[in-house]
C-alpha cells in the first residue's frame, strides 16, 4: 500500500466489570461468543477495517478493566481516543448508576480538546437474559439519561445473540471519525524516519 | 537430540595425560623478561606463580601459559596474568588472541570472589569474578605449578576476604557484609561457570546461550559507562578495571569464535546439514538464520533486524544455570530431620529454585514457601496449626455466612463485593478440569475463600486478578481451610499489587523500567522514545504473576521458583525483562509504539517457553547484582510491605 494511508479510529469501551465490554467487542469483531471470557486484566484492544465514504478505516477498539480500582490506568489507554463507549447490564441497577461515574473518569483522563462536544455511545446490554424478565432498567430510563448528557446515542443490545452489535458499532465508529479528534491520525513513515535515525545515534556510543 | 553433557573437561581422562605432559614439560620459569609489561611498576611482588595457565578451548595446543602475580602497591592489591610469548605449543594461536586474555592489572577492589576447583583428576583452577560488572568472570586460571593455597593465602594477608558460609571453595572479596553480596555468592554463580567456559562445552545449546545474550550486551555498556561516569568522579585508579571489562568484549568474541570452530568439529560427523550453517556462527549475517535453525530458541524475524553494533560484539560470560529436574518426594525427606524441621532452608529453596517440586509433592511443599509454615516447625506442631487454623477460618467465614438476605439489602458493600466475587469465579480457569462444569463444588469453594479473604482483610477487600492467584493454590491444596492460609500468605506478598491507588503497581513497574535502563539501555531508549516507559504492557504480568501468560502447569513451576526468593525477592521483573528482551530484536525493529506493543505483549500469552527465560531472569538478576538491588524501591512487591495498618485503607466509597 504505498500511497493509501488507513485513519486509525480509537475506541475505549468502559463499564462495570461484568457488563459484557469483552463479549460485544468480540462478538462486532470475531462474530463470536463465549461464556468463558476472563476477566480483563490491564487492557487489550481489537482491530477491525471498517469501510466509511468510500475511506478506510481501522477501528482500534480498546478493552479495559471493569473493576473501578484499575480506573488509574485508564490515562495510559484513554489518550488519543476518538469514541467512548459506555456499557451497563439492563439487569444490574448499580451498572447504569455508575455510567454518569464512567463518563466523568474518561473526560478526565482522555481529557479530549472538545469534551462537551466528545463523542459517547451508552449500550443496554444483555437484554437477552431470562427473556427480558430479569430486567431492572427501563429502555425510558436509560434513553433519559442519555438525552440528559447531550443526546448520546442509546443501544440495546446482546452480545450473547449478537443483538443490535453491528448496528451500535456503524454508529460508533461514524461519531469517531466526526469526532474531531484528528490529531492521532496515523503517519508511520514520519514516525519511523525520526526514531530509527534516534536509535543508531544512541547505538554508535557504546 | 545432539545435546551432550556440560561437563568439565579437566575431569577427563586424556586431560589427566596432558596435565602430566604439561607439568613435567613445563619448568618454573623465572626469567623475567618473559612478563616484560607491567603497569605497576614500583609495585612489590607479594606472589608470583608461573605455568599458571589458560584453556580457552578444549585443545591442550591452544592452552596459553602464563604468569599470575599479586603485586602490592600502597595499600592495593593487584593481580597480574601474562601470557608467555614465544610459547612453541601455542602456534594455533596469535599473538592477538595471547593478548585478550592478559590481566594487566585487577585491582582487589574490583573482585567480587574468587572460587576454587579441585577436579578429582587435573589441576585445581581459580575463577575470579568481577564486581565492575557483577558475576561477569575471567576464565578459569589452572594452576600447572600448584599454589592455589598459597595464591589464595597471599590474598588473604592483603585483602578482605572470607569464605562463603555455603561454600567452602568460595571466597568473597571485599564487602562481605553487604547482603547484596551473601546473594551473589549464594547463587554459586562462580561455580557454574566452570562449566561454561567455552574449552569444556561442547552442547549445541551453547552457541545458542551465548547468542541469546548478545541481546544482553546493551546492559554492559551501559555498564561500563555507569562505572566509566561513577569511577572517574572519585577513584581514577579504578578506570583500570574498565580497560578489563572492555577486554570481556573481544575474550568473548574469541570465545564465540572459538564455539564456532567447536561445532563444526563436532558436527562433520552426523551432522552435515547444519554443518554449513554452523560454521558461519560468528558472522553476523547468518546469526538470525542461525537462531532460527536452532531447535532451542526460535524466534520468528518478521522484518529484518537493523544491525545495531550493540547486537554482536560483546557478550555476558554469565548466563543462568541449566534447570535441574524437580524436587521428588525421596529427595525432599533429606530435607527433613526426624521430628520434620527442615533443617536448611536455603539448601532447599536453592533446589527449588532451579528445579522447581513435582507435582504431588507441591501441597506440602507450597505450604512452607509461601510461609504458611515455618521451616523449624515440627510435624506435631503443624498437626497442630492445621486444626487451629481450620477453626480460625471458620470464624471468619462465619462472619459473612451469617448475614441474613434482609441484612444484606441494607449492606451494600457486601452485596457489592460478593456481586463481583460472584462474576469472576464462574469466569475463573473453567475450562481446567479442576473448575469446569455447571455447580462445580471447587468454584463454590473458590467463592467461599475469596469473599473469606475479604472479611479477613476488609480493608484491601476483593479485586479482580485474586481469583486468578487463588486458583492454582486452591487445585494444589485442595482443602478449603489450607488454601485459604496459603492465600493468605501469598497476599501478605502481593497485596499491595491491588492496593487501590495502585500504588503497589506503580512500583513494580517504575523498577521495572529502571532495571531495563540498567540492563539493555538501547531498548530503554526505544521505550524512551515511544512514549512506552510507563511500562503498562507489563502490568497483567505482574499484577497476577504470569498466570495468563504460560499453561497452567508452567505457572505453578514458574510460582514456586519465584517463590523460593532465591536470587532475588524480584525475580518476576527479572523475568519480564528477559522475555522482553527475547523480543526486543522484533520490538525494536518493527517499531512498536505503545499500543502495538501492548498488543504485541498480551498476544504472547502461551507463546513463551519458560525454562530458557528463568535462566535468562537468573541471569540477568546476577548481572544487574548491586545495582539491579539498587534499582528497585524498599518495600516494592513482593518484599514484605513496611508494617503499616493504613497501607491499604484509602477513602474510596465502593467495595
Amino acid at each position: 500500500m504505498p500511497s493509501r494511508r488507513r485513519t486509525l479510529l480509537k475506541v475505549i469501551i468502559l463499564g462495570d466489570s461484568g457488563v459484557g465490554k469483552t463479549s460485544l467487542m468480540n462478538q462486532y469483531v470475531n462474530k463470536k461468543f463465549s461464556n468463558q471470557y476472563k476477566a480483563t486484566i490491564g487492557a487489550d484492544f481489537l482491530t477491525k477495517e471498517v469501510e466509511f465514504e468510500d475511506r478506510l478505516f481501522t477501528l482500534q477498539i480498546w478493552d479495559t478493566a471493569g473493576q473501578e480500582r484499575f480506573q488509574s490506568l485508564g490515562v495510559a489507554f484513554y489518550r488519543g481516543a476518538d469514541c467512548c463507549v459506555l456499557v451497563y447490564d439492563v439487569n444490574v441497577q448499580k451498572s447504569f448508576d455508575n455510567l454518569n461515574n464512567w463518563r466523568e473518569e474518561f473526560l478526565i483522563q482522555a481529557s479530549p480538546s472538545d469534551p462537551e462536544n466528545f463523542p459517547f455511545i451508552v449500550l443496554g446490554n444483555k437484554v437477552d437474559v431470562d427473556g427480558g424478565n430479569s430486567r431492572v432498567v427501563s429502555e425510558k430510563k436509560a434513553r433519559a439519561w442519555c438525552a440528559s448528557k447531550g443526546n448520546i446515542p442509546y443501544f440495546e443490545t446482546s452480545a450473547k445473540e449478537g443483538i443490535n452489535v453491528e448496528e451500535a458499532f456503524q454508529v460508533i465508529a461514524k461519531n469517531a471519525l466526526n469526532s474531531g479528534e484528528e490529531e492521532e491520525i496515523y503517519l508511520p513513515d514520519t514516525i519511523d524516519v525520526g526514531s530509527t535515525s534516534q536509535q543508531r545515534a544512541s547505538g554508535c556510543d557504546c | 537430540m545432539h545435546e551432550s553433557d556440560i561437563h568439565d573437561l579437566s575431569d577427563d581422562a586424556d586431560y589427566a595425560v596432558a596435565s602430566k605432559q604439561g607439568s613435567s614439560s613445563m619448568t618454573r620459569a623465572d626469567d623475567s623478561k618473559r612478563s616484560s609489561y607491567s603497569d605497576l611498576e614500583d609495585a612489590e611482588i607479594v606472589y608470583l606463580k608461573d605455568n599458571v595457565t589458560i584453556h580457552p578451548t578444549q585443545y591442550a595446543a591452544e592452552r596459553i601459559s602464563g604468569r599470575l602475580k599479586l603485586l602490592k602497591q600502597g595499600s592495593s592489591l593487584f593481580m597480574t596474568w601474562m601470557p608467555y610469548t614465544g610459547q612453541s605449543s601455542n602456534a594455533r594461536l596469535s599473538g592477538r588472541d595471547k593478548n585478550l586474555y592478559t590481566i594487566r592489572a585487577l585491582s582487589f577492589s574490583d573482585i567480587q570472589s574468587i572460587r576454587r576447583h579441585t577436579p578429582t583428576i587435573g589441576w585445581q583452577y581459580v575463577i575470579v569474578v568481577s564486581s565492575v560488572c557483577a558475576g561477569l568472570a575471567f576464565p578459569p586460571l589452572y594452576f600447572y605449578s600448584g599454589g592455589v593455597r598459597e595464591f589464595l593465602a597471599t590474598i588473604k594477608q592483603h585483602v578482605l576476604i572470607v569464605r562463603s558460609s555455603e561454600d567452602a571453595n568460595l571466597f568473597l572479596v571485599n564487602n562481605f557484609q553487604d547482603p547484596l553480596q551473601k546473594t551473589l555468592s549464594s547463587l554459586a554463580l562462580p561455580g557454574s561457570l566452570a562449566n561454561r567456559t567455552p574449552s569444556s562445552s561442547s552442547s549445541p545449546s551453547y552457541g545458542n546461550l551465548e547468542d541469546k545474550y548478545t541481546s544482553a550486551d546493551g546492559h554492559l555498556s551501559s555498564m561500563q559507562q555507569n562505572n566509566k561516569q561513577r569511577q572517574k568522579s572519585h577513584d581514577p585508579a579504578r578506570d583500570i578495571s574498565i580497560q578489563v571489562l572492555e577486554k570481556f568484549s573481544l575474550v568473548t568474541r574469541f570465545a564465540r569464535e572459538t564455539t564456532s570452530q567447536l561445532f563444526r568439529e563436532s558436527l562433520v560427523d552426523g551432522h552435515g546439514p547444519n554443518e554449513k550453517r554452523r560454521t558461519n556462527w560468528a558472522s553476523k549475517e547468518h546469526q538470525s538464520q542461525e537462531m532460527t535453525s536452532n531447535d532451542v530458541e526460535i524466534v520468528p524475524k518478521k522484518v529484518p533486524v537493523p544491525s545495531d553494533p550493540l547486537e554482536f560484539d560483546k557478550l555476558s560470560l554469565v548466563w543462568g544455570q541449566p534447570r535441574q529436574r524437580p524436587l521428588g518426594l525421596q529427595e525432599w525427606s533429606t530435607f527433613l530431620d526426624s521430628e520434620g524441621r527442615i533443617v536448611d532452608p536455603n539448601a532447599l529453596k536453592k533446589r527449588i529454585f532451579y528445579g522447581g517440586v513435582e507435582h504431588n509433592l507441591r501441597k506440602k511443599v507450597w505450604t512452607f514457601l509461601l510461609g504458611y509454615y515455618s521451616y523449624d516447625s515440627t510435624y506435631a506442631e503443624r498437626e497442630y496449626a492445621v486444626l487451629v487454623k481450620k477453626s480460625e477460618y471458620e470464624t471468619i467465614k462465619n462472619q459473612w455466612q451469617s448475614i441474613s438476605p434482609e441484612q444484606a439489602k441494607r449492606f451494600t458493600k457486601f452485596k457489592e463485593r460478593k456481586g463481583l466475587i460472584d462474576k469472576d469465579v464462574v469466569r475463573t480457569d473453567r475450562s481446567l478440569p479442576f473448575y469446569e462444569g455447571d455447580d462445580n463444588p471447587n468454584v463454590r469453594l473458590m467463592h467461599d475463600i475469596l469473599l473469606t479473604y475479604s472479611f479477613y482483610n476488609f480493608d484491601l477487600g476483593y479485586c479482580q486478578g485474586m481469583s486468578d492467584l487463588l486458583s492454582p493454590i486452591l487445585f494444589i491444596m485442595k482443602d478449603e481451610s489450607e488454601a485459604f492460609w496459603c492465600f493468605v500468605s501469598l497476599l501478605e506478598r502481593l497485596g499491595p499489587n491491588f492496593n487501590r491507588d495502585q500504588s503497589g503497581m506503580h512500583s513494580q513497574l517504575f523498577a521495572l523500567s529502571k532495571l531495563v535502563e540498567l540492563l539493555d539501555s538501547p531498548l530503554h531508549n526505544y521505550f524512551k522514545q515511544n512514549d512506552c516507559l510507563n511500562y503498562f504492557f507489563c502490568f497483567r504480568w505482574i499484577l497476577i504473576q504470569f498466570k495468563r501468560e504460560f499453561e497452567y502447569e508452567k505457572t505453578l513451576r514458574l510460582w514456586e521458583v519465584l517463590w523460593t526468593h532465591y536470587p532475588s525477592e524480584h525475580l518476576h521483573l527479572y523475568v519480564c525483562i528477559a522475555i522482553l528482551k527475547r523480543h526486543r530484536a522484533e520490538i525494536m525493529g518493527e517499531q512498536m509504539d505503545f499500543d502495538t506493543l501492548l498488543k504485541f505483549i498480551n498476544e504472547l500469552s502461551g507463546q513463551i517457553d519458560l525454562d530458557p527465560i528463568l535462566r535468562d531472569a537468573e541471569a540477568l538478576c546476577v548481572c544487574a547484582g548491586e545495582n539491579g538491588a539498587a534499582s528497585i524501591p524498599p518495600g516494592t512487591p513482593p518484599s514484605l510491605p513496611i508494617q503499616d495498618s493504613s497501607i491499604y485503607y484509602q477513602d474510596d466509597s465502593l467495595l
